[in-house]
């Protein structure tokens, strides 16, 4: 007995002595989300005795915007959650580091994960990053808003048009003031995603050409496109207003007021808080086929760090099995592990919606682009569709300036 | 003496010229926050035409001041006129009119995204009650006018007191000698009060032309799209998104020194018309 007090005891003292590094998490997220990553980091922490892990959780914009004053600080959280998009424009100011030496000594460790997951942190150079999570987009329907009208609801033959139609018999003033209380399909028009980027796809165009040089979104494929989204919202008008959504809060979706609307798994946390029935189906068919996008999160480590070896060792572990199975449990994602995300971890969420959807996309989705100058070419881009949506531009000229302004924005960041 | 004075002048010195200097030595750099800047020249400064969005946030801006700069100076000058004068409860209005002044930009502008809105907006209700047609107020065509309503509304509060101030120091014998010569209420206006508050209106021009070109709260609660943009995006707007959110902070410092630019240039024009009509006749 006296010995195994004394046994324990100079654990205590050794594992104490031991946990004389500490590194720092950082990402963006709800405190929910904070906390699943602190019992991960805890569960970590089981194993590395000697490391600590502080989780740092904030909202995306102050999220980016500390993370720019403590990198250009030089004192950079060890380890930061990065938006696949934005990848390029930190990976090619040098403050990353390549983790491709850790991975070469642990190759085992890319068995299993979704190779597409991967290709946005390869710079074929080294490996900037690993993915921490992904998003594909599906459609989301309001199905006590299709019962009300008699609607069957949305199957994986779905084309566009049936999309388009079916909006349009959901779009209804149902009070019968005269104005329109009930619309079919909601979209903010600005990002390519969730929306229009994975319409473009479908019907045979492309966004930017692959050295990110020349914005392709008027070739004829993609203003085809763009033709159906601007006659579902300004002919039809089955999407509310940009000063309409305004009303409800920013997702036409979650107030109940859009029957049927896109976006990804992270939605899911927020959707099933909601009164009403809803479920998932597969992006409809366009006249290429069926496309959708693929964007991920991921870790990456800070070039600065003063302990890369210990940031790797948890960068490694939120990526095994383990931490991966803990994270799915948030429900805001899809775990990059093909073993996670087909176990039931990830499939038998507290949400009855067939989580397997957002997977099985992955066979048809593209990678939403990562180049350096993402957000500031997404403004251009953004800021140009939205006079088109507005009513103070014909579709021709503002897909015109949105490529002048895109590509204006992809040559400054060469 | 100076040690009492030093804490307050090296704030002034470091602080204030510093960061002054600073944003001009920034501007002649090409700096992304991350990596070391490198010198560029003026062509931060020749290359902003070019720039759509920046050009489009100077159109906006401008367009803004021009409506915002004398119609708060009118509007609270009539209602300095009105709040001068003894009647019972005058200290209810005064604090009435003052209100916004003190209150939460971030809040009223969300009470006021409610008036303005589209189909459950108090404003339309108004309007459709009456047996009009709902208009969109923060819609391309009417935003603009939209946003100035709502800045004028909280500058007058602030102007009002200018105002005020300088209407209770005008003495009671010149209207009651202008009384006596005939003038009429305009003529009283016109060359007793007007020329007696000059140095009020100089002083609360330049206030409101610098509130004008830094104006960012109303307007972008206001006119905010999804992913943090706006559809009025002001000079302010520009130069946070292009220094924080695009990584150019060289080209924001630009911005931001054509943006004081703006404002000493305004400012300068202000005091040499105050030394030429300022004077008396």
């Amino acid at each position: 007995m006296k010995l195994l007090a004394t046994t324990a005891f100079a654990l205590a003292l050794a594992s104490s002595a031991q946990a004389d590094t500490t590194i720092t998490y950082a990402l963006w997220g709800s405190p929910a989300e904070g906390a699943v990553w602190t019992k991960i980091a805890t569960a970590f922490e089981v194993l590395h005795p000697d490391i600590k892990v502080n989780v740092e959780v904030a909202d995306w914009d102050s999220y980016w915007e500390k993370l720019k004053v403590q990198v250009a600080g030089g004192t950079p959280p060890d380890v930061f959650a990065m938006d696949a998009p934005l990848f390029a424009d930190w990976q090619s100011r040098n403050v990353l580091l390549d983790l491709k030496p850790y991975i070469d000594k642990d190759p085992a460790i890319l068995d299993g994960v979704y190779p597409i997951t991967l290709k946005a942190y390869n710079t074929g150079t080294g490996i900037f990053g690993l993915p921490r999570d992904f998003q594909t987009i599906v459609l989301y329907y309001n199905k006590d808003m299709f019962d009300a009208a008699g609607l069957a609801y949305p199957t994986d033959a779905w084309t566009y048009d049936d999309l388009r139609a079916t909006a349009k018999k959901l779009t209804l003033d149902k009070n019968g003031d005269g104005t329109t209380d009930q619309w079919g399909f909601w979209d903010g028009g600005y990002d390519m995603e969730p929306f229009w980027g994975a319409l473009v796809w479908a019907y045979g165009g492309d966004v930017v050409d692959p050295a990110a040089g020349k914005t392709l979104i008027a070739s004829p494929e993609a203003t085809a496109a763009f033709q159906l989204f601007d006659d579902m919202w300004l002919t039809d008008k089955s999407l509310p207003t940009e000063q309409q959504l305004a009303q409800f809060g920013y997702d036409g979706f979650l107030s109940g007021v859009s029957a049927m609307g896109m976006s990804g798994h992270w939605s899911v946390p927020e959707y099933s808080q909601v009164t009403f029935h809803w479920d998932v189906a597969p992006l409809p068919l366009g006249p290429k086929g069926r496309a959708t996008s693929v964007n991920s999160a991921g870790f990456v480590v800070a070039k600065d760090s003063k302990n890369p070896d210990a940031a790797w060792e948890f960068v490694k572990y939120a990526f095994s099995d383990a931490g991966q199975t803990e994270l799915a449990k948030i429900g805001l994602a899809i775990p990059v592990r093909k073993s996670v995300a087909e176990s039931p971890a990830y499939l038998d969420q507290a949400t009855k919606i067939d989580h397997s959807l957002f997977v099985k996309a992955l066979d048809y989705a593209h990678l939403k682009p990562v180049f350096k100058g993402y957000e500031e070419w997404s403004s251009a881009v953004g800021d140009a569709l939205n006079t088109v949506w507005s009513g103070e531009n014909s579709l021709q000229d503002g897909l015109a300036a949105a490529v002048a302004d895109g590509d204006l924005a992809l040559a400054k960041n060469k | 003496m100076l040690a009492f004075l030093l804490p307050t002048l090296l704030g002034l010195i470091l602080g204030t010229f510093g960061s002054i200097f600073a944003t001009i030595g920034i501007s002649l750099t090409d700096w992304d926050l991350l990596t070391p800047a490198i010198p560029a020249g003026i062509s931060n400064y020749t290359d902003l035409p070019a720039d759509r969005l920046f050009m489009k946030s100077l159109v906006n801006t401008l367009a803004f001041s021009a409506l915002y700069v004398p119609l708060t100076i009118v509007v609270s000058l009539a209602v300095a006129m009105g709040m001068n004068r003894k009647l019972w409860g005058i200290g209810a209005f005064r604090v009435a009119y003052f209100l916004p002044t003190v209150s939460s930009p971030t809040a009223v502008g969300l009470l006021w995204t409610w008036i303005y809105a589209e189909d459950h907006g108090t404003l339309n209700a108004i309007i459709t009650a009456m047996g009009g047609n709902p208009v969109s107020w923060l819609g391309p065509k009417m935003a603009l006018y939209s946003v100035v309503a709502v800045n004028v509304w909280g500058a007058i509060g602030g102007g009002m007191i200018i105002f005020l101030a300088g209407l209770q120091a005008i003495p009671r014998d010149y209207y009651e000698v202008a009384k006596l010569d005939g003038a009429t209420a305009w003529q009283r206006l016109r060359y007793v009060t007007l020329p007696a508050l000059a140095p009020s209106i100089f002083f609360q021009a330049v206030l409101t032309t610098i509130n004008a070109f830094q104006a960012f709260d109303y307007i972008y609660i206001l006119t905010r799209i999804g992913n943090g943009n706006s559809t009025m995006p002001t000079l302010v707007f520009s130069i946070y998104r292009t220094g924080f959110r695009f990584f150019r902070m060289g080209d924001a410092a630009a911005q931001a020194v054509v943006l004081t630019a703006i404002i000493f240039v305004m400012t300068a024009v202000y005091f040499h018309l105050q030394k030429r009509w300022g004077e008396p006749a």
